[in-house]
């Protein structure tokens, strides 16, 4: 049982149709706070990392070791003065971080976070093609970039937007390939392999052994698609002062911000529901949303520890890497599936 | 709301202007660029932002006064600064420091090369995308700016040289620190070291960008590390010993790649030649008095000079010249220094034509501005 049916149960008195509007209100709400408090939790988490690695102390003077911090910066922002520059495209401008926030809590919305004791299955949205939607709300993200690249009349912005695009489409084909060598693996052993529940139901092993090369592609386009360094081009402070968001300032900076912190986290989630096995652990219980959370946060801070570490790689480079070797990789990486599928039977 | 930009007919390029304000122009310089597409077709630095008139303001101003202008000029390395001025100051003045003044002044210009070239090495990783080395680097230039501040109280603009001397001897706690300082910095700037070019990107950013041929760099007149690591040996230490360098065993980097990593590499190879002039000089160091009587404070406001003398030396970033002429009163009649980074940022436009934005940025970046000096 799921919380949407155990909403329902709870509003049934309200009447059929009342009590599943409810439901997927309250559902709605529930995932937005998850999302608020993952996005907190995840700036908290790299503030104290990074200082810890650059030999530093970090957040520690608002409540307990700075844990709150976070939501005295979120009220400061809330609180700021949202300056607007005169020449902007003006509703463009306005909804371009709304459309990175949303495209965000949409893709939120469809992965499967497996149960968690007494509460049941966590996941929210259940459909036959949630692996399609998935990236389709992705790809809703890059949208919101490159319309605020363009509407802030800004020759930083417009720089930004247009190296965000050249690398949006360098990387997300090769990501699509090497998603596609996963359905071709969970093809023999469910009957929908587009659904991401059945997708990870189908890893009798996790998809990374089989997939390793498939892996390392995706994880690639992940970093990407947060756009942390390496591949931060899109926004690199030292060049283009902060990118398609420098004419932000207030909340809507902070949307993109939490976009930014929240791919990251996003994109764990999705190498570990992909290739690492999502929930499922050493020990059959109820606890599968722990497992898929403590492989997030490996990931999370793998990431982070990149992110630290290494410098920015040239636009041009990126490009090159994504067209000249990723997405010839990840084809061979899709004829490798299926000879391990349909040739050898794996 | 808004107008339509008119956008010229034939327009092939953008112009961008990156600065005065911008993350990483190193303070106030002002880079008006041409672009086309991702690719710096011109680039016209622009500088005076940080213009204080420091030069007029020593003329006006007793020999002695004239010490805390030129802690200003390159901020990042204030006791090269010193030791540039002081040669001059003490050649017109007549008053030739103690041989122990001498060596404690070398001492704390190679403690100060290493600290500048800290600084740099960090700003650079952060124009290139490395955040955390800069952490790394600030904390060993930390010790030596404790090692300053025990010396003569002060971090950054020391003002611990006096015409004649030092202002304070150094004593035991100094010594001690200094040899702690370089007993354990040389595998912390290993690590430093390996944490920048163990990484396949930073080699891929640097390999054969902004090539430096060494007859630009000559016609330019580039000095410093760039000029070394375009393949010229040239260092004023050696091609012009002051102070006590001749006494003092060490090495010149030099480089014939003349790219980004060259000039990295020579600045890194420098600060282990400065460890080992370090390590000779704080045994060698005799014993004596700290600074010429002549030069009594008392007296400080009365010296006189005549005549003019041109004084060069090697700081962190290059050859540093002061010209004073004095006219036989208190006051110097001319003060004129040869900044060593103006005439390295001279040469910016020629290595970042036709350069990637990111490229020009790094290049830049190589060049280790400080527009104290650049503006004076």
């Amino acid at each position: 049982m799921n919380v949407l049916l155990r909403l329902q149960h709870f509003f049934a008195p309200l009447g059929h149709y009342a009590s599943y509007v409810l439901a997927y209100f309250f559902e709605t709400l529930f995932l937005v706070i998850f999302v608020m408090v993952v996005l907190i939790a995840m700036i908290y988490l790299f503030r104290k990392y990074m200082a810890r690695l650059q030999l530093r102390i970090g957040p520690n003077r608002v409540g307990k070791f700075g844990l709150l911090q976070l939501i005295a910066d979120s009220l400061k922002l809330v609180g700021k003065e949202s300056i607007l520059p005169s020449g902007r495209d003006d509703l463009p401008f306005r909804i371009a971080p709304v459309i990175v926030f949303m495209g965000l809590v949409m893709a939120f919305a469809l992965l499967p976070y497996g149960s968690f004791y007494w509460i049941g299955s966590l996941t929210v949205t259940h459909s036959e093609v949630s692996l399609l939607l998935l990236f389709a709300a992705i790809a809703i993200m890059p949208i919101g970039e490159v319309l605020a690249g363009i509407s802030s009349k800004n020759k930083y912005a417009i720089i930004g937007a247009l190296r965000g695009v050249a690398k949006d489409i360098s990387f997300e084909v090769p990501m699509m390939v090497s998603v596609l060598a996963l359905v071709v693996m969970a093809s023999a052993r469910t009957q929908d392999p587009l659904d991401l529940s059945s997708l990870v139901s189908a890893q009798f092993i996790p998809f990374a052994i089989p997939q390793v090369i498939g892996l390392g592609v995706f994880f690639i386009a992940m970093v990407a698609r947060a756009s942390y360094s390496p591949f931060d081009m899109s926004e690199s402070d030292s060049e283009l002062v902060s990118g398609h968001s420098t004419e932000y300032t207030g909340m809507r900076f902070g949307m993109f911000y939490m976009g930014l912190f929240g791919s990251i986290f996003l994109g764990s989630m999705m190498v570990s529901i992909l290739y690492l096995g999502a929930y499922n652990g050493p020990y059959d219980s109820y606890a599968g949303f722990i497992y898929l959370l403590i492989k997030t946060l490996i990931l999370v801070f793998i990431s982070f520890t990149i992110w630290l570490t290494v410098p920015r790689i040239r636009i041009d480079k990126f490009v090159n890497m994504g067209w000249k070797y990723l997405l010839p990789v990840s084809f061979a990486n899709l004829i490798l599936a299926g000879v391990l599928t349909l040739g050898l039977g794996i | 709301m808004n107008a339509p930009q008119s956008i010229p007919e034939n327009a092939k390029w953008v112009e961008l202007n990156f600065g005065p304000q911008h993350p990483s122009t190193h303070g106030v310089l002002r880079l008006r660029a041409k672009l086309e597409g991702e690719i710096v077709r011109e680039l016209e630095p622009i500088i005076g932002y940080l213009h204080r008139n420091a030069e007029k303001i020593c003329e006006l101003d007793y020999y002695c006064d004239a010490m805390i202008y030129f802690d200003r000029m390159d901020y990042v390395g204030a006791m090269n600064m010193e030791v540039g001025y002081l040669e001059a100051a003490e050649k017109l003045l007549g008053i030739p420091p103690p041989e122990r003044a001498q060596w404690i002044r070398v001492i704390m210009a190679e403690l100060n090369r290493i600290a500048s070239h800290l600084v740099w090495a960090g700003a650079f990783g952060l124009d290139i995308g490395m955040l955390t080395p800069f952490f790394y680097c600030f904390v060993e230039r930390e010790k030596i700016l404790r090692i300053f501040a025990e010396a003569c109280g002060s971090r950054q603009e020391t003002n611990y040289m006096s015409i004649g001397g030092v202002y304070q001897d150094f004593n035991e706690k100094i010594i001690y620190m200094i040899e702690e300082f370089i007993n354990q910095f040389p595998k912390k700037l290993e690590d430093i070291f390996n944490a920048f070019v163990k990484n396949d990107i930073f080699i891929s950013r640097n390999k054969g960008i902004g090539i430096l041929e060494p007859e630009v760099a000559i016609d330019y007149g580039v000095t410093g590390p760039m000029l070394r690591a375009s393949g010229v040996e040239y260092d004023v230490r050696k091609a012009e010993p002051y102070l006590v360098y001749d006494k003092l065993n060490f090495d010149i980097p030099v480089s014939y790649k003349k790219d980004n990593l060259a000039r990295f590499l020579v600045r890194f190879e420098e600060m282990r030649q400065s460890i080992k002039i370090l390590k000779q000089a704080i045994k060698k160091i005799p014993d004596g008095p700290y600074f010429n009587p002549k030069a009594k404070k008392s007296l400080m406001i009365r010296l006189r000079g005549e005549g003019e003398v041109y004084a060069r030396t090697e700081s962190s970033k290059g050859e540093f010249g002061v010209y004073l002429v004095g006219d036989g009163g208190v006051k110097p009649y001319r003060v004129r220094v040869r900044s060593p980074t103006f005439k390295n940022l001279s040469v910016l436009p020629v290595l970042a034509k036709d350069q990637m934005i990111a490229d020009m940025i790094a290049i830049s970046g190589t060049i280790d501005l400080v527009f104290g000096e650049v503006d004076r």
